[in-house]
Formats: structure tokens, sequence, C-alpha cells
């Protein structure tokens, strides 16, 4: 859950149930009040009209009682008795006594209404004669409207001006949370694998320790990538001299001493020989891994001549494609293309070398070049075994090689063949396909390469910006 | 040929040494940059072979300084750098060959051979390829000892094909051999030659890389 919406339900929430709370409170209050108000009220009129009953004849009660009715029926209520014989009455209240109770309040129903009921007695005594008894209604519901009425005019600001304190709310969140925000943003925006330091200033006090540690761990993080990443071509680049040394040695020995050797001893001599040569070999293909990763390598374009390139691919082959007395042909015409040199001269060596080293002697191998208006494609074919379709995916894992350890022994490499080509083919944002060559019954393998990228615009723009420099 | 050798691992130094006498080459050694150039300010080598990474002065260095003196003595560089820069580096400042550790020591010894032919130095002006043999200095061809008769063109096209032995040359490299002899080719010339010359030369001799060119066994 996202700290700003926490914050604002918790906010508008509180803020909420205490309205509520001090609105009932004030229910409450304001009821007793009115309550009081009302009780007093009531205590008047009646002293009041127990004063001016007691002046009132027992005869001709038909006029008076008629002059009574004025009085709003629904307001008030009352009978007025003189020794238990109802003298007075608003036409609103029965004629029998409402209550037994000689004196105070109380809350009662009649005629369909609940009232509030006070009760006066003059004197006192019931025994005495001329005794004056003055019931005094008024209908509980109109209190009740009263005392609503005064307190929802004074809540329904309250409750109105809740959108209001939320948005409020709403933007002081925002606004104190800015630099999380701003610091969020730049998280987000850096790719996985930069590591460097963030640049967001800030003035908050808590995310300067955030930030400073962030940096901190940034930086140790990208000193261990970067000796992770160097250690293994650094690591390969040391052994180049010492293998020097083992192919001179071997070279010399086989040169001056080989006729002194018996079969076995010729043998040993041999396989220590393809033993230098198969380590020289992966030496390169881990220095060529690193160097084609594309985190270390910038894409940088030029223009290139396809068919020529591979030509001149398939002629520093060649003395190994001779030596398997293999058929190959190229299919290409003159192509103008942008591309990195090294990684596309890497690409196309890897690719023909294992078409030669993994198709027994004497087959075929069919190097092919289709371009069109947005890409141009390189397909490498040949006669040999192929590769089982389950295993198209892991053949591009580092030092997996088909068929495990039990792999044809004779055949030199080391699996590091494909990932080179997989980084590759991911710095031109081209695509690689294996299948089963139709033709020749082997593997195919097409690479294509999508004419126009971002690195090949800036390339042209360049070109662009030096020729208008010369003019 | 007299090589001077400038090399500080010694282990290495002390098997190429062994090498190239085997070939019949005459070695220096010196292990680092000052003494190279005190040793070049001497014209009493035909050929350097350098190493990059030495202890006092970079070789690049030793290189450039040696092309400042107007020292056309032919270097090879021989270095574990093997980028395609300090490859294009080194050879723009006047290194004949680049060649990266570890190497081929066939591939070194066929590098100084073409040197020392185009020094002149060589011993044998002959290259032979199977029954094939190209006297380079009475310009003639021989088949198992007897002369063929070739068109001078015809020669040029076979040179350049037997010199690259076991390598690819594309029409448009051998073409190129035919403008430096000057005159105009014309667009199929190539292929005629070739034509032309199989007519002559034992069956499977100039084989076809369909798409990239022609080539000769080296043996």
């Amino acid at each position: 859950m996202s700290i700003r919406r926490y914050l604002v339900l918790i906010l508008l929430s509180i803020i909420t149930l205490m309205t509520f709370f001090a609105a009932i409170q004030g229910y409450k209050a304001s009821m007793e009040q009115a309550t009081s108000l009302f009780d007093e009220q009531l205590v008047l009129v009646g002293k009041t009209l127990l004063a001016t009953s007691a002046t009132y004849p027992d005869q001709a009660t038909e006029n008076r009682l008629s002059a009574v009715t004025v009085v709003p029926s629904n307001h008030i209520a009352y009978q007025v008795f003189r020794n238990n014989t109802l003298l007075l009455r608003t036409d609103n209240a029965p004629e029998q006594l409402i209550t037994e109770l000689p004196a105070g309040f109380i809350d009662l129903n009649f005629i369909g209404q609940r009232w509030r009921v006070y009760i006066e007695t003059l004197p006192d005594e019931p025994t005495q004669i001329n005794q004056l008894k003055v019931l005094i209604a008024q209908p509980l519901e109109q209190r009740f409207s009263l005392a609503e009425q005064v307190i929802l005019s004074a809540v329904t600001p309250i409750i109105l001006i809740i959108p209001v304190i939320a948005l409020f709310i709403f933007m002081a969140i925002r606004q104190g949370l800015k630099p999380l925000t701003v610091l969020r943003r730049e998280l987000s925006e850096k790719k996985i694998n930069d590591l460097s330091q963030l640049t967001s200033e800030t003035s908050t006090k808590e995310l300067q320790p955030v930030i400073q540690t962030l940096n901190l761990l940034f930086e140790r993080l990208s000193a261990a990538f970067s000796r992770e990443r160097y250690f293994a071509s650094d690591a390969a680049h040391e052994l180049r001299t010492p293998l020097s040394v083992l192919k001179i040695n071997v070279h010399n020995l086989q040169m001056t001493q080989s006729e002194k050797l018996d079969a076995t001893g010729q043998a040993s001599l041999m396989q220590l020989g393809q033993s230098v040569d198969r380590m020289a070999h992966v030496v390169d293909q881990i220095l060529t891994l690193n160097r084609t990763n594309p985190d270390q390598l910038t894409m940088t374009v030029t223009k290139l001549e396809l068919q020529v390139l591979l030509q001149q691919v398939i002629s520093d082959l060649y003395p190994e494609i001779m030596k398997h007395q293999h058929d190959i042909s190229l299919e290409s015409q003159a192509t103008t293309i942008y591309a990195n040199e090294f990684a596309l001269l890497t690409l196309v060596k890897n690719l023909i070398g294992n078409a030669c080293k993994y198709t027994p002697n004497g087959g075929q191998i069919l190097v092919r070049t289709v371009v069109d208006d947005h890409s141009f494609t390189l397909t490498v074919e040949d006669s040999g075994p192929g590769i089982d379709s389950s295993e198209y995916q892991r053949v591009f894992d580092r030092f997996y090689r088909v068929g495990g350890d039990g792999h044809q022994s004779t055949v030199v490499g080391c699996g590091l063949g494909l990932a080179i080509v997989q980084h590759i083919v991911k710095l031109h944002h081209a695509t690689i396909t294996l299948a089963k060559s139709m033709q020749l019954n082997g593997l195919s393998v097409s690479v294509t390469f999508p004419q126009k990228t971002q690195a090949v615009d800036l390339y042209l723009n360049q070109c662009e910006k030096e020729r208008e420099d010369n003019r | 040929m007299r090589i001077l050798l400038v090399e500080d691992d010694i282990p290495l130094a002390l098997g190429l040494q062994q090498s190239l006498r085997h070939e019949g080459f005459v070695v220096n050694h010196v292990t680092n940059g000052k003494t190279a150039i005190s040793a070049l300010s001497v014209p009493d080598q035909d050929l350097v072979i350098l190493d990059l990474g030495l202890p006092d002065i970079d070789g690049l260095e030793v290189l450039k300084r040696t092309r400042d003196r107007k020292l056309g003595i032919p270097v090879i560089i021989l270095t574990a750098r093997d980028s395609l820069e300090d490859k294009v580096k080194g050879l723009d400042i006047g290194a004949d060959d680049y060649l990266v550790k570890p190497f081929e020591i066939s591939e070194l010894l066929a590098r100084l051979r073409v040197i020392e032919r185009r020094l002149g130095t060589a011993k044998s002006a002959l290259i032979i390829c199977s029954d094939v043999a190209i006297d380079t200095a009475a310009h003639k061809i021989l088949i198992k000892d007897e002369q063929l008769i070739a068109s001078k063109k015809e020669y040029m096209v076979l040179k350049a094909l037997m010199e690259n032995a076991g390598r690819i040359q594309s029409r448009q490299q051998i073409e190129s051999r035919l403008y430096e002899w000057g005159e105009e080719v014309a667009s199929n010339a190539v292929e005629v030659h070739i034509h032309n010359l199989r007519k002559k030369l034992p069956e499977q001799f100039i084989k076809t890389v369909r798409g990239v060119g022609y080539t000769v066994n080296k043996t």
C-alpha cells in the first residue's frame, strides 16, 4: 500500500469519525438543553393557567371552552380541573383526566401522540375544597424536531467541509512526499545494469541517509561487478604468454625430438599439442565472450560490405575447412550494411566455425544472405547431424555442449561460441533462429539484423555532421 | 636473415629463439625497450619481432621512435593485446605485421618468409605447391621440373594464388594484383585467366570456393 493512500485514508477516517462523535455529543447536549428549556416553558404556562383559572366560575363553561380553542391544537394541550371536574380544556385534550399523578412531569400517550405532561395542583392538600388541577402537555415530537433543526444547522457545515479537508490533506501529503516520489522516479528510470550514483539532491533530513546509503551500496556493487567482470578476462589475458611458451616448446619438441620418440611418445606429443591448442581456444573464447558482453561493448557501427566481410571470414577459416574437406559456398550479393565490425566478424566466424567443426569430413556448408528494405538475414547451413529441437534453447548457455561431457571429444570446443553469438545478436537487436536445414539436412542458423537501429542512426548523423564540418 | 627479438618473457624468448634458429634465422634477443632502441641504431638487423608490453618503454613507443628515425626495418608485433583498436594502432604506427599471442609458430614463420621474399633476402625464390613450382626470380612456372608456357597475366594470377596457398584469394584481390601491374582489367579477366591456367595445370590444382574466390593447396 502506498504511504500516500494510507495517510489520506487514515486521516480522513479519523476526521470523519471525530466529526460524527462530536455531532452525537452535540445532539445529546442540545436535546438536554432543549428539554429543560421547554419544561420551564410548560411550568410557566401551567402556573399562569392556574392563576387565571382560579377566578373562573364553575358555570358558563360553554363560553369559556369555546374561547380557549384558539390555542393551536398541535402545540400545546391542557386540562384544568376544579374539584375533579373539568373546568377548561383545549380541544386536542381528552375530557377525562390524563393522569392521576398529582404534580410533576410525565411522558405519556394520548390521541395518538406522545406528550410531555406537567401537572400542578393548588392547593396541595387533596381534602381542601376549591382545589385546582392543571395538566399541560406538549408533543414530544415537536421538541425533537426543534432540537434537530438546531443541531443540523450546526453540524451541516462541518459535514460539507469534509471533502475540502480531504483535498487539502491529499495535497499536503503529496507535497510532503515529493522527495520520495523524485527518488522513486530516479530509481525506476535506472537501467538494470546502471550502477551509477543517484543524483537527486534532497534537503529532506529523513531521505539524506537513504540516498547516501544507496549510493554507497551502488558504489560497492559496481566495484564488485567490475572486479568479477574483469576477473575472467584478466585471467584469460594473463594466460596468453604462458600459452605461447607452451605452444612454442611443443612445436620445438615436434621439430627436433620427434624422430627420437617411439609411437607412444609421438602420440603423447600430439595429444599435448592438441590440448594446448584447445586451451588457447578456450582462453580466446572467454576473452571474446567478455568483450562482446552487451554491458561492455559500446555499440558503435560502421559502414561495411557484407559480401566482402563474409569472403574474408571464409578465407580466414579456409585452412580449417580444407582440413575437413568441406565444400563451402557463399550465396550473396554486394550489400552495404551498418554494423559493429568486430562483433559481426566474430559472429560469422563462430557460426561458420561451428558448421565446420560439427559437420563430418567432406560435408557441405552453405552461407547465404537475404536483404530486404528493413533487414538483412545471414544463414549458415550445414550437412552435419544438426541439433535436436529440444536443445535449441540450451545451446546458447555458456559452457553447454550438445550431448554433455560425452560430446565427440575430437571436436575442439568449449561451449562458448553460441553464447558469444547470442551477445552479438542482442547487441544488434537482431534475432537468431535455429532450424533443420531444408537443403542440406543439417543445422540451419539464421540471424536477422534490422537495417535501422538507434546505433545506425547515430552513425549516419555523425557522418552527416562530419560532411558539413568539412564544407 | 638476422632477427632482433624484443621480448621480456624469458621462457617465451628462449622457445622462440630455438624455433627461429631451427629455421635458419640468426636471432639477437633483448629484454627491454631501451636496449632495443640502441640495438636498432646500428644497422645490424634485417627484421624486428617486437613485444608491446615491455617493462620500461612500451613497444609501440619503440616502434614509433624507430619510424621517426626513418628506419624502414620490417617490424612484426607479437603481443597479448588482441583488440581491433590495438591492431589498427600498431599497423598505423608502422608495423608490417601483427600477431596475437598465443600464436601458431608456423604462421609466424610463414609471415617471416613473406617479408623475406619482399626483402629479396630469401635463399630460394621458389614457391612450391605439390607438383607446381614458381621461380619468382626467373618468372617461370614449373610442373615436375618442366617449364609451363603461360602469359604474364596468367603467371601473376598463379603467383598470387600460390603465394597465399591454403588461403582463398577473392576475384577482387587477384584483380588488384593485375592492376598493380598497371593494366586495365576486363570484368571477367580473372575467370578467363583461371580457365586457361586450369587447362595447363594438374586437375583440381586451382579450386573454386563458390561465392568467395579461388585457392590452391599447400601440398
